[in-house]
This record gives C-alpha cells, structure tokens and sequence, in this order.
C-alpha cells in the first residue's frame, strides 16, 4: 500500500484555481478626514498666509498714502528704514525688552512652576490667581502701572517721598535703560505666569519615583532641581521662551501706554504703526512688519534648538 | 502683522462699507476726544429727527490712528468724527471725508466762525469747527501774588522772571507745567512759545523758519528745555501729557501756570470742586510776547463725515445740529448748568460767545472773546498735507532734547531736516 500526500479532490481542484473567482471590491476615497480639516486650512490660508504673502509683496513697493501711485521699489524701504534714528532706537530698545523679558519670565516661571509642582491646599486658587495678569489687557496693563509710576502722584513717588526722596524724582522718560526695564517689568508681569503654566505642564509629567530614587541616592533638594527637574523639564521651558520672545518682540501696550511716542522705550512694533498709521507710510511699515516676523522666527528657531530636548519618560 | 490688519479689516469690512441716504430712523456712530453732551440734549435731537447717536469718547491721539486705519482699510469706524485742524491738509489731499459743503451750507457761517478757514481744503469745507479752543496762557493767580510775583506778565522775560519769583519764594517748588510727553500736545506747546517769541514755524511752502539760533522757533525751544533744566518744570514731566498736567499739576496747585494752555479750561476744570482745588484762583493772561502780548494760535477741533460714513446724511443732519450757535451756546452754560455739557469748552461762533460772555455765564468770557477775535491759525496757509509726520518730529525731539539724549540744536536740526525733506516731497 502506498501513502500518497494528496490533497483531496475538492480542495485539489479550489488549489488548482480552477473555482469561481472572489468578487472583487471597489475601492472608495475617503472624503471624511479631509471634509473634517478643510475648515481651519481655509481658515490659515485667509488669515495667515494670504496677509503674509501680502505684506511680503507690498514691502517691495512704495505704498504712501500721501505720495500715489503704488509702485515697485526694490529694497527702497528697507534702506529707508535703516536711516530712520527711529527704528534704529527701537530696533536697540526691542532688543533690551527681549533679552530682559525672556530672562526673567524664565526664571520667574521656572520659580513659580516649581513651587506649584506639589499638591498643597487652595493650589488651584492659587493657579487661578496667578492667571488673572495674563488674562489682563496689556493696555489696561498699562494704565494701571500708568497711575503707579506716575512721578507727582502715582504710587512710587509718594512711598519714596514718604523716605524723603525727590518728590519729583522720575521713574519713566529719563534714563532709557531705566525705563525699559520698568516698562518691561510690567510686561514680565503678564506673560509671566503663561511661562509658569507651561513649565508646570512639563513638571507635572516628571515621575515621582524619580525624585523617590534621588533621595536614595542622596541627592539634597537642589542638585535634583539641577539634575531631575530642569533637564525634564526643558521642553515646557523652551516652549515658554518662544512664547516670551514672541511676547516681548511684539511688544506695544505697554510703551504705548506708558511712555508715549518717546523714543526712550518705543519698540518697534510702536514704530510700524506710527510709520503705517501717522505717516501713511505704508511700504515701509510693511517692510518693519516682515523684518520682525522674520526675526521672531529666527529667534525662536534658535532658542528651539539650543534649549529644547526630547524627554522620554 | 500690518498686512493682517489691513486684509482681515478690509474683508470683514467690505461688505458693510455702503452709504445710505436714509437720515431717519437710524443709528449714527459720533467717535470724538470728549465725553457726550447732555443726555437730555441728545434725546432731544433724536426726538427732533428721529437719529439716534452712539457716542464714542476716545483720546485724541488714538482718535487720530483710529481714523487713519478705518480710511485706509476702508472700513466703518465712524459717521462723524474729528477733523482737527492740523490734519485738515492731509485729510483734504486724501479725500477721507466727505466735503461738509456738499450737506451744509458753510458760506453763512463764515462771519461767524472766523476759524472756518482753517478746516477749508482747496475751497471745499472738511469739517466743521465745533469747539473754538486756541492756545492761552492760564496763571493761577493765588501762587503769584503769594510769591509777590506779576499775575499778569506782558513779555516772555517777565513771565519767566515772575516763575522764578513763584519758586525762589517757596511758594510751590515747581511753578511752570510744560508737558513733556512725546505726544502732540508737545508741539502745540512749542508752537505757541514760537509765536510768542514772534516767529513762526514754517513758510508758505513748507520750509522750517526756526533753524537759526537767533530765530523764535529755536528760542522757544530753548527756553522750554532750560525751563525744565532749571528746576521750574516738575522732572516728572518728561512723561506727562497736556490732559495729565492739567489735572494734576494745574488743578491741584502744584504747579503755578501753564504758558500754552487750552481755552475753556478755567470753566471745565479748574473751576470744578470736585477736579480742581483751585478753584477762583486760575486766570486766563493775555500770552506774554517779546515785548508785549502776543496774539494766540487757534487749536479748534471740527468734526466731519468720513466716507466710510454708513449715514452721511445722517451725520450731516447731527452736524448742522451740534454746531448751531444756540446750542454752542446752551452747551457752554448759557440756560444753566442743568443744560451744559462739561466738556464744552468755548463755542465756535463768535456770536454765541458773546453772548455768554455778556450774560456774565463764560468764566474768563471777556478775556476770551477779546483773544479769539485776534487769535490766528498755526499755519496761515493751512497745515501742510504732511503736517502728521512734521509733528512726530517735533514732540519726539523735543522731548529727546528735554530727556538729555539730545541737545537743542540736535533737536532744531533734526525737525528742520524733517520739515526740509518733507516740503521737497521725500
């Protein structure tokens, strides 16, 4: 007797391929995902992209209100610009509101991130206090601290009159330096516990096992800020320098309000809207609008690559 | 950013920008630098013809922007809003608002409203003059006879002698306000200054006559920033505005006179218990000259019809309303109190200030109206097209001057060079 390996012949003959072949489906485009993000595409492309491509075409032309027709002016405008001693100034003044801001918006919520990191009783009372000067106008910003530095009746002056100081000693319009910082101070003010929020989101994802096992080893509380906390924390703290280098280039409210036209503080967006709105002058103010928009995103690619690093948790 | 600005406003705008003729039965925008007339006054206009008014109080300054952006932009801002009269020139080559002579007929009213020429651009009206403010020197007359002091200068050199008096008496420690604020108020100052000092700031085709260190441009700019440098203007300054020094230096009594004041002020503020505490004691002076009292700069405010305007004729009617010599007059104190508007400061038309004045209801009215017969504008010619950008030189430098970064001359230069370059068309 011989033992074939043979299979039978009804699955032999389905092998041969001989049957009835399956019915081939249709295939059907899937409309749904991009139904669903077509909205906000449109959305970026009329409010972002279109007014972008629009300014970076109109800094090229002269566009004066005063002085028609539009015309093509090459690098006009930007030539321009540079000899204006008021955008120079306010190019230096932004540079000190940034360096300042950034600073100390960092360390301010790096401080304030780690002091909320524990749970402790009314925290969340806390956290929704410390937003309330976010949430603020920087103009009403601004007026507030209008009435505190103002030099014959704000708040300032009379508690160093109180100590026996110049009742008229100035705080605001003198010495530049001074009154950026001040100026800035208010704007640190504001955007400071947006820094915090995003610093705390990072340590919140930070094990406590960790920091369990670091006291083990011996660590002191600093040397696992210095060595734990910070490097996890990093992405949170390069996010919160992007928004505060974004914040303080920006920055208006604040000099407008508090310091005027004064060339002592004004910024440079101040400059783009005098030029654009006072001046008529808008070729030139839509050449300083593209110089800061590409200037925030060099900035802010640079700080993305020096501080921020992946955390694998 | 800007690009945004102008694209989202025109789009969002766009499809709303239609005038209608409709002059009933409708709601109309007034956008000025003041608080709104009497509630019953503007009841009353809405029961007259059937036009409700939405009032918008915004500073000056802002008003200003809010109105270069909206015009630009093509978008509503306002039915009827300021028309200054430095900006009366741009506006005019712009054609941002509608000539008022298409609405209402201004010839009547020249007579009357001797500052109607100042808001005329190529012989069409761009706004009508509501509020004949001009420059004035105000004393506050208590410090001055405390201090021994002349409360009424005639000449530069004897006003600033009495300001010297004021202080080496004690009396206050820093007589003089001049508010040194990079803002438009700034300019009006030096403006003054330089008439009073007998010159003036440009001629007839644009070129800046204050160059020279002998000239009265130059001098009054000096004068303002030694003032300052010689302990007669309060340090803190260097950040106040016009408005601010008004209501915290001069109706408190911390400082003893502002040289270029604002007519009207007297009635508003400074004789208001409750924003003043010197009241009785301000004093409009005739302005000290070179050698005897100057005639004083017009600063009138007008208000106008932006082609952006949804009720033009609407706006028109308001207009022909807000500015009738009876109501100017009531407005300023006329029937009482109960009928002012607080914010009213001095009519346009001379007969309405008249008046007040001889009905003894205009605080100063006598004074007043003797200064507004001969005051005259800042630019005889009408304020250049390019005025906007002349005046960001001057109050930036100037305050840059009396802040220490730059000296006077670098500052005279620097406006010089702006007035230069803008007459030339650069």
């Amino acid at each position: 007797m011989t033992n074939s390996l043979s299979a039978p012949p009804e699955t032999a003959k389905a092998a041969s391929g001989g049957g009835d072949p399956a019915p081939k489906k249709k295939s059907r485009f899937d409309f749904l995902p991009y139904l669903l993000v077509t909205p906000v595409t449109v959305f970026i492309i009329a409010l972002a992209l279109v007014p972008a491509a629009f300014t970076i075409i109109q800094a090229f032309y002269r566009v004066d209100a005063l002085d028609p027709p539009t015309r093509f002016d090459g690098f006009g405008n930007f030539t321009r610009m540079f000899k204006n001693d008021a955008v120079v100034s306010s190019i230096g003044n932004t540079g000190l509101y940034v360096v300042i801001g950034v600073v100390l918006s960092t360390v301010l919520g790096i401080a304030m991130a780690v002091l909320l990191q524990r749970p402790f009783r009314g925290r969340s009372v806390v956290i929704a206090v410390l937003i309330l000067p976010w949430a603020l106008p920087g103009v009403v910003e601004g007026i507030l601290w209008t009435n505190i530095f103002d030099p014959n009746a704000g708040l300032i002056a009379s508690v160093m009159h109180t100590f026996g100081a110049d009742e008229g000693a100035v705080l605001l319009g003198h010495n530049r330096l001074l009154t950026i910082l001040l100026i800035e101070l208010v704007q640190v003010w504001q955007i400071t516990p947006l820094s915090a929020l995003l610093i705390l989101a990072s340590l919140q994802l930070i094990p406590d096992e960790l920091y369990e096992a670091a006291v083990i080893d011996g660590a002191s509380p600093w040397r696992s800020f210095w060595h734990l906390t910070l490097p996890m924390a990093r992405p949170g703290i390069a996010v919160s320098m992007v928004q505060g280098v974004i914040a303080t280039l920006n920055v208006f409210d604040q000099p407008f309000v508090l310091n005027g036209a004064a060339t002592t503080g004004a910024s440079v967006t101040m400059q783009t809207y005098y030029i654009s709105f006072q001046n008529l002058d808008f070729g030139q103010g839509y050449a300083l609008s593209l110089l800061i928009t590409i200037t925030t995103l060099v900035i802010s690619l640079g700080v993305v690559r020096t501080v921020y690093r992946r955390v694998e948790l | 950013m800007l690009g945004l600005t102008l694209v989202a406003t025109a789009a969002c705008g766009g499809g709303g920008n239609a005038a209608s003729d409709k002059d009933t039965d409708v709601t109309i925008n007034v956008a000025l630098a003041a608080d709104p007339p009497p509630k019953a006054a503007l009841e009353s206009f809405t029961k007259e013809t059937g036009i409700k008014v939405n009032w918008v109080n915004i500073d000056w300054d802002s008003l200003q922007t809010k109105i270069s952006a909206a015009a630009t932009a093509k978008t509503y801002f306002a039915d009827a809003t300021d028309v200054d009269w430095s900006r009366v020139g741009e506006l005019g080559k712009l054609g941002w608002f509608y000539p008022i002579d298409d609405y209402i007929k201004t010839d009547p009213l020249k007579a009357d409203v001797p500052q109607l020429a100042s808001f005329t651009y190529q012989d069409h009206v761009v706004g009508i003059p509501y509020d004949a403010s001009f420059m004035v020197t105000t004393v506050n007359t208590d410090l001055f006879k405390k201090a021994g002091a002349d409360p009424a200068p005639k000449t530069m050199d004897e006003y600033t002698a009495a300001l010297q008096k004021v202080k080496s008496s004690g009396t206050t420690k820093y007589p003089l306000n001049i508010p040194f604020a990079a803002a438009e108020g700034l300019s009006t100052y030096w403006y003054e200054a330089t008439n009073a000092f007998g010159g003036t700031i440009l001629d007839g085709k644009g070129k800046p006559q204050f160059t020279d260190p002998s000239s009265p441009g130059y001098k009054a700019a000096k004068w303002m920033v030694d003032a300052l440098k010689n302990g007669l203007v309060p340090p803190g300054n260097i950040n106040v505005s016009d408005s601010q020094g008004e209501q915290t230096l001069m109706a408190r009594g911390t400082v003893a006179s502002t040289f270029s004041d604002y007519s009207g002020l007297v009635g508003t503020l400074y004789n208001v218990p409750d924003s003043s505490s010197v009241v009785n004691k301000v004093q409009y002076i005739a302005t000290p000259g070179a050698t005897a009292p100057a005639a004083n700069l017009s600063n009138p405010d007008g208000v106008g019809i932006m082609k952006t305007a949804k009720y033009p004729k609407a706006a028109a009617k308001f207009i022909e309303w807000f500015t009738d010599a009876d109501r100017q007059a009531e407005f300023a104190g006329l029937n009482g109190p109960d009928k002012a508007w607080a914010s009213y400061a001095l009519p346009s038309h001379l007969s309405a200030v008249e008046k007040l004045a001889s009905g003894g209801k205009l605080i100063g009215g006598d004074t007043l109206a003797a200064l507004l017969k001969t005051s005259k504008p800042v630019f005889p010619e009408g304020a250049p097209a390019w005025y906007s950008k002349f005046s960001n030189a001057v109050y930036t430098h100037l305050h840059a001057a009396a802040a220490g970064s730059e000296t006077v001359e670098q500052a005279i230069k620097a406006m010089s060079d702006t007035a230069n370059d803008l007459s030339n068309g650069q």
